[in-house]
């Protein structure tokens, strides 16, 4: 069931700028969706929009059945966010920003707001200004404040940029945590393609405003049979994978069609006359589909 | 309503969190210092001339409240205006730029009351500073002159001279001090429709400032007789009016209803300016 739709949304800037360009799509119940394109391709506008805060031209974003555009309080209920960079008011400790959000939220449940805090780990700092906290603990006290009061939905734009390496770790292990004993449905926008790679279940991609790509990450992909081919005859090995409805990319990557077996089709090449010189399996990265889609006009 | 009040709750948290907060009452007071000392050094000088002149006692009308009285005068308006814009000038524009805004607004609350806390917070910020500065004049008074004597009311603006026996004085002087803190919400209300709009808060502090400013030389200059009734400044004046002998209510409800029109307007307009805006960096 989708929990998040994203329909038909088309943005153009004053200066003239299109942002988006009749972008849809879902985000399903208990998935972790990555929203993966290059700056300026129209990521963050689409959470903008998705938290009200930016209005689309056409188009809208439903949130539990609810609009956005047209019904924005009981939308934005169910979901918690760290839209853009999370700022906070350093004069304040973390446990009076949380205090000062969570009252525009109409909640203040002390245990809860415990509980959250010690998960994010934050607990010995909680109730020190946030003019102290280093970058990591501002990432952790801005996931607290979208926990907080219990989202169905997280919505997280680029929530690791500028952590070091340990501080995305943790920061992932807590995403995952999230989904697999809360059940939380997540849609997680970045252009770390290692990032959405290691913890997204499906990704959108867009490039210019556009959605280029919705559907499984490839790591995540079963069905799939890739194999590298390292030969010298490429226009040869091309003609003959065609004949048997296989494809070849440029970097010599051929999907198997599925009434082959890969062996199968090494014969036919090798009974085609071409040189295989190595055969080996291939795993289809996220940056292969990324850069595939890219590189296309 | 309680959901309401604990929103504005952490508005007013954030407002006295910030240092800058505390720069209008600090200056209030250093302000007030240094004319205690210059009266204590040169007397009362014009005032003295006016009580004199009047055929009064100066022995008894130099009081406490005659002190308050002259060292409001010669601050609040410009200092009030001043530590105003700039409250009022950064409550939105400040949070905006900072991005600040986009976190807040990631809850479920609607800009319009989000906007409306903000009001709220520096109109209340307006009328606590003038209550802050008229009484720490008075205990300043009361140190110099202390408890007791008579009491001169004078307000060029409105043309009210007064006379008041202590007690009485003393009423009138609450009862003023009251009047101008709402008088000054019309110079908040200025930097924060200004603040409203996506520019910098200095931009909106220096626009208020410069309005407000450009309305009283206008009022002062003589080439807006005929049309003293468009400027904001004279209505604000109204609060002098409380202290005539014989208060004319209909003429001070006037002004307050122009005051609170104009502050009215003003939020609208901004939350106007503030729903149309997207905020994204």
């Amino acid at each position: 069931m989708a929990l998040l739709e994203v329909r038909h949304l088309t943005k153009r800037w004053p200066t003239g700028r299109l942002a988006l360009d009749d972008v849809g799509f879902e985000v399903r119940e208990g998935e972790i969706l990555g929203l993966l394109g290059h700056n300026g391709a129209g990521k963050s506008t689409i959470m903008g929009i998705t938290l009200g805060m930016v209005r689309p031209d056409i188009g809208e974003v439903r949130i539990g059945g609810r609009s956005v555009q047209t019904n924005r309080g009981a939308a934005l209920q169910q979901i918690g966010a760290i839209y853009e960079a999370a700022v906070f008011y350093d004069y304040l400790s973390g446990w009076q920003n949380l205090r000062v959000l969570c009252s525009l939220s109409g909640w203040w449940d002390e245990a809860e707001v415990k509980r959250v805090v010690q998960m994010v780990n934050l607990n010995r700092a909680i109730q020190q200004k946030t003019a102290t906290y280093s970058h990591g603990m501002r990432q952790r006290l801005a996931l607290a404040q979208a926990l907080l009061p219990q989202p169905k939905i997280l919505l997280l734009d680029e929530p690791t940029d500028g952590l070091d390496p340990e501080g995305i770790r943790e920061f992932r292990e807590l995403i995952l945590h999230l989904r697999k004993h809360h059940g939380m449905t997540i849609m997680l926008n970045s252009h770390l393609l290692g990032e959405v790679e290691q913890m997204c279940d499906r990704c959108v991609i867009l490039k210019d405003g556009k959605k280029v790509y919705e559907g499984p990450v490839p790591s995540q992909e079963k069905s799939r049979r890739m194999f590298q081919l390292d030969t010298n005859d490429i226009g040869l090995a091309r003609e003959v994978l065609d004949r048997c409805g296989a494809t070849m990319d440029k970097h010599g990557i051929v999907e198997v069609p599925l009434n082959m077996e890969p062996h199968e089709l090494v014969t036919v090449l090798v009974n085609g006359k071409v040189q295989v010189n190595a055969w080996q399996a291939h795993r289809r990265t996220l940056e292969d589909l990324y850069m595939g889609l890219s590189s296309k006009s | 309503m309680m959901l309401f009040l604990q929103q504005w709750y952490g508005e007013l948290l954030k407002l006295f969190a910030r240092r800058r907060t505390y720069i209008g009452f600090g200056a209030f007071i250093a302000l007030e210092l240094l004319i205690l000392l210059l009266i204590k050094k040169f007397g009362m000088g014009p005032i003295q001339k006016a009580i004199v002149g009047s055929g009064q006692s100066f022995e008894y009308y130099f009081s406490a409240l005659t002190v308050a009285s002259t060292i409001m005068g010669f601050g609040i308006f410009l200092l009030g205006a001043l530590f105003l814009s700039l409250v009022a000038g950064d409550i939105v524009a400040k949070e905006g730029e900072d991005g600040h805004m986009r976190l807040l607004l990631a809850r479920p609350v609607s800009r319009f009351r989000l906007l409306l806390l903000k009001y709220l917070t520096c109109s209340g910020y307006a009328f606590f500073l003038v209550q802050f500065f008229a009484w720490t004049s008075f205990l300043l008074g009361l140190v110099l002159r202390g408890w007791g004597g008579g009491y001169f009311a004078i307000v060029p603006e409105v043309s009210v001279v007064a006379f008041y026996d202590w007690w009485p004085g003393l009423q009138r002087y609450a009862l003023s001090s009251l009047y101008l803190g709402l008088s000054m919400t019309a110079i908040s209300s200025i930097a924060f429709f200004l603040s409203c709009f996506s520019i910098k808060p200095a931009a909106a502090t220096i626009g208020a400032l410069t309005y407000i400013l450009v309305d009283f030389i206008m009022r002062n200059s003589g080439f807006m007789d005929d049309y003293q009734h468009l400027l904001v400044t004279r209505h604000m004046a109204c609060w002098g009016r409380i202290l005539a002998e014989n208060i004319d209510w209909p003429l001070i409800w006037r002004g307050y209803a122009v005051v609170f029109a104009v502050n009215i307007t003003l939020f609208t307009l901004g939350y106007a300016a503030f729903e149309s805006r997207d905020l994204k960096s």
